[in-house]
């Protein structure tokens, strides 16, 4: 009937960016920050404020000349690199890019497919730089001829070395850049006012720029350059991974370690190191061809961005494990299990150095971001980052890994993996068919095959070496990397893999393939240039230049079209798991049963998290304090992520339902459990407002939605039957449900429709310290209840022919169309007062608390349970029900309390003078049962007697109370209606229209009664107030003792009615007004009196109503005829 | 050794490997293809594959051994691991009963969804660690007379699951049961052998030879019957499904 799936709709995307352009959930536009953020690799912290178009000129670094001429600066402008293209003010960041990019919320979304550039959002392509605004020492403004707007920038570029002892010796080198400002004078203007600001509060991370800093391999290689004379033994190197103590991988002298190191130096010293890095074409060049080995881990943090993480908490890392210590966690249980079996072969990984490196990262990072925890494969990556970087260092990058790199790879469900496989996939589809065909046909998964090389990133399928190359580029140029390195290797082995007819074969000639990767590509070529080609040289050229078209918007398209069927067939795959582990008493519900309950319980969750998550955006946007977090920070929450949070697909999903889940999830099922006095709907200014000034263009269906239930949907009512049903369910008494305790609540009560079960159920609900006694309170709660509960009608319709058909019927959802909808109305009618004999009945027969009372309530009682006085409850019932009827309605109608007393069915007037003494006799025991003075409690046994007494009461613990839980169809569709601000059946769609397939046997009719209307207003507004009713019920019983003896001798027998008596154009009438349905009520009531007489006579006749006396000492056994065929034999026992 | 015989009918035959994280599958796969042991062994990614010839008298069974990851959150990729597999080992640790629970797990969800008739073993790993490691080198699965074997689970037993309690579970849901050491080899080819015999003929692809009748011949053979002499060059690195 409905799905996550038709959530998706709504929901936004977590793993495209772009998508999420359509649909914003805060004030500012959180595609273009995140996509600002990705491309210039910032921290979550930032967003666009200033763009503009700008010109830099990047000179050689001089020697600083604090005198020089204007004319002298001018000339250097002349000499270095010019680059045009955008520059960009976030809070902390100046970044520049050549690449046409703009991030601004005023550009429209029609041109955001064009400006993100070749990169799309995914790394810092082209030239440029990302300068934390803390890392620049002075900003001029340059007046010139040439230039109207021009920025001299110098940076704080090498600073922990200049103040070297021999400051005279070598004049410190200065990095400085220059920025002419393409735009009007206004815009410039405000630029510099952004920029103005921004570095006055950068002013104070200085401190923090030096610390971390000073933790980057290229300050001491090129502090060792500026002094070379002496190099400066005195500087420890910073810690530069593992690789440091146990070797880096690989043959330095064939990697050329040496010359890379001096060209990386050069170029470090030139354009700029760490935080003041300037990019330049080198650059993409340098790593292209591999990085020196100390300097990997650098430039890796450079690259990905978490210096920048690093940078704005650096101390974060040993903060948390400090934080953490000696706590335990099942990650942490998890990591343990693993530390020993990570990159094993790697000698630093063997010793207890590296496992204690590898056990810090890990654990830290699984308590900063508790919902990936650990995911097997991290050990592997984080291991592999280790031997080029400190602990800090990968866990900064560990953290961009999952937030950024690689969203979704190691959450609980691993949908990013499975996406990737999937995109990964249809990748090769399109552009190699005949490969893909031959898959197809042989029936060889890829994605067994691919799976490893994403998730870990190529480290444990190629040699290290080569993993570490694909890493250089992969922390570059982002996620793409990893896709153009796979349909590399399948094209390069395309023939082999052509000739492979099963999954075995496919996996020993990729395997080959890797083992071979440093063999030459080109082996028996006559030229010697093309024999030096390696195979994995000829890898990355086929990658980066075949497959240059595998843009990042590509891969985001890609995931955008195949999101859905994964994230299905992950919930699939979750929902069967979970429904299979639920227990033995799941056995109890059928599996469609057990499946809706899984879908209404998750959906309910899903939804009411994402409205909290609206609503918190809400006041977030309110109080527009932006404080981030640190854990914010490095766990990275874009706001576009957060959208979908709680699907059950991405991860941990909420599995508790507090209260008010409860109320909405009973809601969802039983129409008792919706309010009859919804609170006004929240159509205030506030959404309307806020939708013009932020929503989005395409946010509409959003609007009102910040309602707690959500838009559309009816509001719970908040009962005290549900508070015991929450807390009878919730048995680990955590003060919320899981699935489980869900599942289990509602097989005991919808189990196997077992009537002494449910009333048994009942009663539990109500003996609160479970002695098996229920006071007076207890049976005023009770009768409470069943009002409450039967208020909107009920399940299927009390009446013996109802009984018969069983509870398949109703559940089955076929509409009885025998079923007149008024009778059903007086069913309901009749109901209320069955519950107020009910209550008499409860007194009449109730054990004393105190032994002195228990003598005289022990005559009584014992005088009236005898086979008779079965017909007399029913008997005085039937008055009751006049009694109670005047209740709820208004006092005119009193008046009509005679003709309700000719109604008293023939089958009932036998020994009826017999009757009438008794039941005065009742009359006076229940009045000093009444008697508050007197503590009184009833038994289970009692109250057993008492349900079954009641033809009605039987039926609806029998049938109507388990079927009012409607597990598998839904209850009413909510239908956005407009102007109505009640909640009420007809305009949440339970009205006529809907009816036919929705609600079933007959229970219409009170559904389209509109609440405050005659009976049912007046009854639904008592209801809501537990003890006013109760009063209303002692002080009506009283009256009724009255009245029953005043009427007593005149009581006319009745004649049984045909069922031709039926006025068939009641049935379709429902109640339009009091006075109509006054005048066929008394008729219908008759009627139905008619059938329960026959009913009763029924039983009658076969005198099987005999009740033993039960006695207090031995058990004694009632049996009984139900009005159908069924007997049922029912224990005793008191 | 017995690849001396006579060709025979062969035929393959897909196995996969369930069960909860560092219970041994790939140990137990590793002593089956390779008669090895490592101590410390990479967890899968993913799924590993490797195969193994399996020699029976009338036939060759060649496994394609589907080694999953077991860590909770890897059990969303298993269908496509079982996909149309037609034999599962599913393991657990005998020394942590959640490992029985998670292996009762994969069962029912092996009986639903994988393919009908398929094959399934319920082995307990980790023997070794117990005290009775040395005495019971043969098929629990044969002689039922075994239980009594927990009884002296006093002194310094690592054993947590008891053997009758898996092997009455395993006889209600009709498994296969062993107990085995993937770390002393015990047990381990009978595994094996056992599923090899338990294939209906009629399951397997490609075979042709006669003699649908001795499965229950050979439940008792020994390792001689087990190609263990050529191991794959692709078994060599675990953990890499390339």
């Amino acid at each position: 009937m409905f799905n996550l799936s038709s959530l998706v709709q709504k929901a936004q995307s977590l793993i495209d960016p772009t998508q999420a352009l359509n649909i914003s959930a805060s004030d500012r536009n959180p595609a273009k920050s995140t996509l600002f953020r990705h491309q210039f690799r910032l921290p979550d912290s930032q967003t666009p404020l200033q763009e503009i178009t700008a010109e830099i000129t990047i000179s050689p670094p001089v020697a600083y000349a604090p005198n020089a001429t204007q004319g002298e600066k001018d000339k250097d402008r002349d000499r270095g690199y010019h680059y045009a293209g955008k520059l960009h003010l976030s809070e902390a960041y100046l970044c520049f890019s050549t690449q046409p990019t703009s991030f601004l919320q005023t550009a429209s979304t029609s041109t955001s497919s064009g400006f993100t550039g070749q990169t799309h959002g995914a790394g810092p392509g082209g030239n440029g730089f990302t300068l934390p605004l803390c890392a620049i020492r002075r900003v001029e403004r340059l007046h010139s001829q040439h230039y109207q707007f021009a920025l001299a920038i110098t940076t704080w570029n090498g600073v922990n070395s200049t103040p070297s002892t021999e400051a005279s010796k070598t004049p410190a080198l200065q990095q400085k850049i220059t920025i002419q400002l393409a735009g009007t004078r206004q815009a410039c203007e405000r630029f510099c006012d952004g920029l103005k600001k921004g570095l006055k509060s950068g002013v104070g991370d200085v401190g923090k720029l030096k610390k971390v800093v000073a933790e980057c391999y290229s300050e001491y290689l090129l502090s060792q350059g500026d002094s070379k004379k002496e190099a400066r033994k005195d500087i420890t190197p910073p810690d530069a991974g593992l690789g440091m103590i146990f070797r880096y991988p690989g043959d330095p002298r064939k990697l050329r370690d040496r010359s890379k190191m001096r060209l990386w130096g050069e170029y470090l010293r030139d354009y700029g190191r760490n935080v003041t890095l300037i990019r330049q074409p080198t650059f993409h060049k340098l790593i292209r061809v591999g990085l020196p080995n100390r300097l990997r881990g650098e430039i890796w943090e450079q690259t990905s961005g978490s210096l920048f993480l690093r940078l704005e908490s650096p101390t974060l890392f040993s903060e948390t494990l400090a934080k953490f210590e000696g706590r335990d966690s099942l990650a942490i249980d998890e990591i343990e299990k693993d530390l020993n079996r990570s990159l094993p072969e790697y000698p630093g990984f063997q010793s207890q150095e590296g496992i204690g490196r590898l056990r810090r990262v890990l654990t830290a990072y699984s308590w900063i971001n508790e919902e990936v925890g650990y995911c097997q494969a991290m050990n592997i990556v984080v291991a592999a980052l280790l031997i080029y970087m400190s602990e800090s260092q990968a866990f900064f990058l560990l953290a961009i890994l999952c937030d950024r790199l690689l969203p979704g790879y190691y959450s609980t469900t691993m949908y990013g993996t499975l996406l990737d496989q999937k995109v990964f996939e249809s990748l090769v589809e399109k552009t190699m068919p005949i490969l893909w065909d031959h898959l197809v046909k042989s029936d060889v998964q890829l994605s067994v095959v691919s799976l490893p090389w994403f998730l870990s990133l190529y480290i444990n399928s190629m040699p290290l070496v080569f993993a570490f190359r694909v890493l250089d580029v992969f922390f570059l140029e982002g996620p793409k990397v990893l896709f153009q390195v796979g349909l590399a290797i399948l094209r390069i082995n395309g023939e082999e893999l052509l000739d492979a007819a099963d999954d075995g074969a496919f996996i020993s000639v990729l395997k080959g393939y890797f083992s071979k990767l440093d063999e030459s590509a080109h082996p028996k070529s006559e030229n010697a240039k093309l024999r030096a080609v390696t195979r994995f040289q000829e890898l990355m050229v086929v990658a980066f230049k075949e497959f240059a078209g595998i843009t990042q918007q590509i891969i985001s398209e890609q995931r955008m079209k195949h999101k859905d069927s994964v994230l299905n067939g992950i919930e699939s795959f979750a929902k069967r798991t979970s429904i299979r582990n639920l227990g033995p008493d799941s056995k109890k519900l059928s599996v469609d049963d057990l499946g809706s309950l899984y879908d209404r319980f998750y959906q309910l969750l899903y939804e009411r998290q994402q409205r909290s998550q609206i609503i918190l955006d809400e006041t977030d946007r309110r109080d527009k304090a932006r404080r981030t977090k640190a854990a914010e920070v490095v766990t990275g929450l874009a706001e576009s992520q957060v959208v979908e949070k709680g699907r059950v697909g991405l991860g941990p999903s909420p599995t508790l339902m507090d209260y008010d889940g409860f109320r909405e999830f009973l809601a969802g099922m039983a129409r008792w459990a919706i309010t009859d006095s919804p609170s006004p709907p929240e159509k205030d200014a506030a959404s309307e407002k806020a939708q013009h000034s932020y929503f989005g263009n395409s946010v509409k269906r959003r609007e009102t939605s910040l309602s707690p239930w959500g838009y559309g949907n009816p509001e719970p009512a908040d009962h005290e039957f549900m508070q015991r049903l929450f807390r009878r369910w919730d048995v680990d008494m955590n003060s919320a449900l899981t699935l489980q305790n869900v599942v289990t609540g509602l097989a005991h009560i919808k189990g196997k429709g077992d009537i002494m079960g449910s009333i048994t159920y009942f009663f539990e609900l109500y003996d609160d310290d479970g002695d098996g006694k229920v006071d007076r309170e207890g049976i005023l709660r009770i009768s409470e209840a069943l009002l409450f509960l039967s208020r909107r009608g009920l399940e299927g319709s009390l009446t013996p022919s109802a009984s018969m058909t069983g509870l398949s019927e109703y559940e089955a959802g076929n509409p009885n169309p025998n079923q007149p909808e008024e009778m059903q109305g007086n069913t309901n009618e009749r109901f209320l007062s069955s519950v107020s004999a009910f209550i008499r009945r409860c007194f009449e027969y109730a054990d004393p608390d105190h032994p002195q009372n228990q003598v005289a309530e022990n005559t009584t009682s014992h005088d009236l349970i005898d086979p008779d006085s079965f017909g007399i409850g029913d008997d005085s019932d039937e008055e009751e029900e006049e009694d109670l009827l005047d209740l709820v309605e208004t006092s005119p109608t009193r008046g009509k309390k005679p003709t309700g007393i000719t109604s008293v069915p023939a089958a009932l007037g036998k020994g009826e003078s017999r009757n009438r003494s008794v039941s005065k006799a009742h009359a006076e025991a229940a009045n000093a049962a009444l008697d508050p003075s007197k503590p009184l409690h009833i038994t289970l046994p009692t109250f057993r007697m008492v349900v079954l007494a009641d033809e009605l009461l039987e039926q609806f613990f029998e049938s109507s109370f388990p079927a009012s839980f409607r597990i598998s169809d839904r209850i009413a569709t909510p239908v956005p209606s407009s102007a109505s601000s009640l909640t009420t059946f007809t305009n949440i769609g339970f009205g006529r229209s809907i009816a036919p397939q929705i609600s079933v046997g007959g229970t219409s009719s009170a559904g389209l009664v509109p609440p405050g209307k005659g009976l049912r207003g007046v009854l639904d507004n008592i209801v809501t107030d537990g003890m006013r009713v109760a009063a209303e019920v002692r002080r009506r019983m009283d009256e009724a003792q009255k009245e029953l003896e005043k009427n007593a001798v005149h009581r006319p027998d009745d004649e049984e009615e045909d069922e031709e008596g039926y006025d068939p154009t009641h049935t379709s009438g429902g109640y339009n007004g009091d006075a109509e349905r006054r005048s066929v009520r008394s008729e219908d009531r008759d009627l139905l009196e008619g059938a329960d007489a026959e009913a009763m006579s029924i039983r009658g006749q076969e005198g099987i109503s005999e009740v033993k006396q039960p006695s207090a000492s031995r058990p004694s056994l009632l049996e009984r005829r139900s009005s159908g065929d069924s007997s049922k034999v029912i224990e005793f026992e008191r | 050794m017995a690849e001396a015989t006579a060709p025979k009918p062969s035929s393959s035959v897909k196995l996969v490997l369930l069960g909860e994280a560092a219970v041994g599958k790939s140990s137990l796969v590793l002593r089956f293809v390779n008669n090895d042991f490592q101590e410390n062994k990479e967890p899968t990614i993913g799924a590993a594959f490797l195969t193994q010839k399996c020699n029976l008298p009338t036939r060759t069974i060649k496994f394609e051994i589907w080694d999953t990851a077991g860590q909770e959150r890897f059990a969303s990729l298993a269908p496509m691991y079982y996909r149309n597999a037609q034999s599962a080992l599913v393991v657990y640790d005998l020394t942590k009963p959640t490992s029985l629970i998670k292996a009762k797990h994969w069962v029912a969800e092996l009986q639903r969804q994988a393919s009908p008739g398929i094959v399934i073993a319920l082995v307990g790993n980790k023997l070794d660690l117990t005290n009775e490691s040395s005495g019971s080198g043969n098929a629990l699965g044969e002689d039922g007379e075994n239980d009594g074997a927990e009884g002296e689970n006093d002194d310094g037993d690592a054993r947590k699951v008891s053997t009758a309690e898996a092997k009455s579970y395993a006889e209600e849901e009709g498994l296969l049961f062993f107990e085995t050491s993937a770390k002393n080899g015990t047990n381990v080819t009978e595994v094996f052998t056992a599923i090899a015999n338990a294939i209906p003929e009629t399951s397997l692809k490609g075979a042709r030879g006669p003699g649908a009748t001795q499965s229950s011949a050979n439940r008792s053979e020994d390792q001689s019957r087990v190609n263990l002499t050529g191991p794959r060059d692709n078994a060599s690195k675990e953990g890499c499904a390339c």
